[in-house]
């Protein structure tokens, strides 16, 4: 059996954690970037966790971040020498396979969620967010990204904040008054 | 008797019946899904869940495991892409019958070898679990260290090509686990005299970040996939086509219990071995194996179903991780209160019966579900990718508030998520990062006590590992690990085979 079978064609794409991405004979586009950097911020971490409690005892706290950070130095720097020795993947580009302009701006997206998600609060961010996000996976008209947002995040927040109790926050909403409307409306209806 | 009432109270609760239904159901939606995995969904659910009475939210997770691996076959066996990585091997075979319009034979089968693997899974854990618990017993500090690193390093070595980025990940993973205040000290370690990194980092945060939010920017990619359609016939099968195969699955069982139950290792490498070892036992097979091959079926479905009982036995005794969601759990039964491994035995050992009894109800469930749900599961699956992926990253990070209302953990996960996404794409695996975050503490509290009862002697600490059996079995299969991946080790074999074969 072929070891290296993935089970599907795109199978560089490190759809799992099990069979993570990445060519073994080749090196793709920033990869040799992401390995430097990493050997960059362990050795930072490295100095860091020296100065925790130095060379104090085999048992003081630094100690074991010590140990690990070394490991990861040791092993980020292996990376980076055998990727560097790598040759480039000719037919992938940065933008076009590691870092679409999609991902971006899904990025870009995710940190204004969590910029507005206090002032704002949940239901209006996570309105915007969905519309947003459906009108430009889905390609569709405002109409059906707004219908389809609505219902989403309508069932979404029934389900948990109503019947999880999830706290979230309410920003302008006034969500604890229209929770104690809904209630009220539950129980004079029994009544 | 205490025993059997722990095992039935999923039955005796209604609540807890319905919730591993909906676990079930919802896993097999998920892990119908190629791209969405398991590990994603319960480390999001986590976060919803942990304000509840554990048996619920266990309930709920084990129902979603045991579904989620089995739902992997769907789009494998109609599609050629695999709902989950346990479901690699099944596409290899179940493709090809799907092509010859056996597309509800081959899921009859997978459903049926999937319950009966995983009802092998369920028995295994019952009977050994107790036995591997009184022997952990007798574990000390510096076994659990070493078990700790075999753990991780295992993770790294067998679930991805490198085992170098596997140990960078593992290390990494200890090292975000360090962060905040040091339990033992109340030393600040990588805080940078931030005020907001001395509490240290969620690791529903990490594990929401690095499996949520990584594999829906991933999914972003392919968001123009086409959505799943099924046209499936006669599914339940014959008594005769059970009982032919049985011996097959019985052997696969094996192999799905003893892979499940090695930290680190997990359903999808169960399922390739065992579809390996189908391929040699089987002569003379009705079909070549590739072509529509029953065995090739047959053999990796029981065994990923039969690893789920297998991963539980380390988690459950020894509170090492056998997989990735078992990770994910050992967070959960951390966060109420509990602490896996032998002690949880003899503390509270109706936690312990209670989860066999409800794998072995998530198991029923998913024969059901398997056998007479075709007709939803058709209508939910062909649910569009431009809908589904803005859904996960909402709760993305509704869960990633949710656990402690703080909006840093948000950023946590952003971070994370983005990190993660890097990591897939250049070949790092994920696992041994969460691994390494859950058993962080464990190491590093077992390392200083072994170290302190050795008086700071280092010499004095490998004599004891070379005196002590289990821990030099233990320190012996480390260095094995390291050894077996260098090319020292590669030449040599290839030597040998060399000369074996002239």
């Amino acid at each position: 059996m072929n070891p290296d079978f993935r089970g599907d064609s795109d199978h560089h794409d490190g759809t799992s954690d099990a069979t993570p991405g990445g060519y073994v004979e080749q090196r793709r586009p920033g990869e040799l970037g992401f390995a430097l950097f990493l050997t960059a911020a362990s050795l930072f971490l490295l100095y860091s966790a020296y100065g925790i409690s130095e060379f104090e005892a085999l048992s003081a706290p630094g100690a074991v971040p010590m140990a690990t950070t070394l490991v990861m130095a040791i092993s980020a720097m292996v990376v980076a020498y055998r990727t560097a020795r790598l040759k480039k993947v000719q037919s992938e580009t940065l933008s076009g396979d590691i870092l679409p302009g999609k991902v971006l701006l899904f990025i870009g997206f995710l940190i204004v969620f969590g910029l507005l998600l206090k002032p704002l609060g949940f239901v209006p961010t996570a309105a915007l967010f969905l519309i947003l996000a459906i009108k430009v996976l889905a390609r569709k008209g405002w109409g059906y990204s707004f219908a389809t947002a609505m219902s989403a995040l309508f069932i979404i927040w029934i389900v948990f904040r109503v019947v999880f109790t999830v706290l979230l926050p309410a920003g302008i909403v006034p969500e604890a008054e229209f929770i104690q409307l809904f209630r009220n409306l539950v129980s004079s209806g029994a009544n | 008797m205490d025993i059997f009432l722990a095992m039935v109270m999923v039955f005796l609760q209604p609540e807890l019946l319905i919730l591993v239904g909906v676990g079930t159901f919802a896993g097999i939606y998920i892990g119908a899904i190629p791209g969405l995995s398991v590990t994603m969904a319960v480390s999001i659910l986590i976060s919803f869940t942990f304000s509840w009475d554990v048996y619920p939210a266990i309930s709920l997770m084990v129902g979603i495991y045991m579904g989620g691996v089995y739902g992997g076959s769907r789009t494998a066996i109609l599609l050629n892409i695999p709902g989950a990585p346990s479901a690699i091997a099944t596409a290899m075979d179940g493709y090809p019958m799907a092509q010859k319009g056996e597309a509800g034979q081959a899921i009859g089968v997978t459903t049926v070898m999937s319950f009966f693997g995983g009802l092998i899974g369920i028995i295994v854990l019952a009977v050994a679990a107790p036995f591997v618990s009184d022997f952990a017993l007798k574990f000390q500090p510096r076994d659990y260290m070493l078990l700790a690193v075999l753990g991780i390093l295992l993770v790294g070595s067998l679930s991805s090509g490198s085992l170098v980025k596997g140990i960078f990940a593992g290390a990494l993973g200890i090292a975000i686990g360090a962060v905040g205040r040091d339990p033992l000290t109340f030393t600040e370690r990588f805080t940078f005299d931030l005020r907001i990194m001395e509490g240290g980092i969620s690791f529903i945060a990490v594990m929401i970040g690095m499996f949520g939010v990584s594999e829906a920017l991933q999914q972003l990619q392919n968001v123009n996939m086409k959505a799943v359609r099924q046209k499936i016939d006669r599914i339940v099968p014959s008594f005769g086509t059970i009982k032919r195969y049985l011996p097959l699955s019985l052997q696969t069982s094996s192999i799905g219990v003893i892979i499940g139950a090695l930290p680190g290792t997990g359903g999808d490498i169960a399922a390739l071995m065992a579809y390996d070892h189908a391929k040699r036992v089987t002569k003379n097979p009705e079909v070549p194996f590739g072509k529509g091959a029953m065995e090739g079926l047959v053999a990796p479905e029981t065994a990923n179903n039969a690893a789920v009982g297998g991963a539980f036995i380390p988690m459950m005794t020894l509170g090492i991780p056998g997989d990735a969601v078992t990770a994910i759990m050992i967070g959960a039964l951390f966060i109420h209160g509990l602490n896996p491994g032998p002690m949880l035995m003899i503390d509270q050992p109706d936690m312990f019966w209670f989860i066999v009894g409800a794998l072995f109800t998530a198991n029923i469930f998913m024969l059901i579900f398997g056998l007479t749900g075709i007709k939803v599961f058709t209508k939910i699956v062909e649910m569009p990718r431009a809908i589904i992926i803005p859904l996960i990253l909402l709760l993305s990070i509704v869960g990633a508030y949710a656990v402690n209302n703080s909006i840093t953990d948000v950023y946590w996960m952003l971070g994370f998520g983005v990190f993660g996404y890097f990591m897939r794409h250049y070949g790092y695996p994920l696992g041994p990062v969460i691994l390494g975050v859950i058993l962080s503490r464990l190491l590093d509290e077992n390392w200083r006590r072994a170290i302190i009862s050795e008086r700071e002697d280092l010499g004095r600490f490998f004599e004891g590992i070379l005196t002590s059996p289990l821990s030099f079995v233990l320190f012996s299969s480390v260095i094995l690990i390291f050894v077996s991946q260098t090319p020292l080790w590669a030449a040599t074999k290839t030597r040998l085979s060399g000369k074996a074969s002239s």
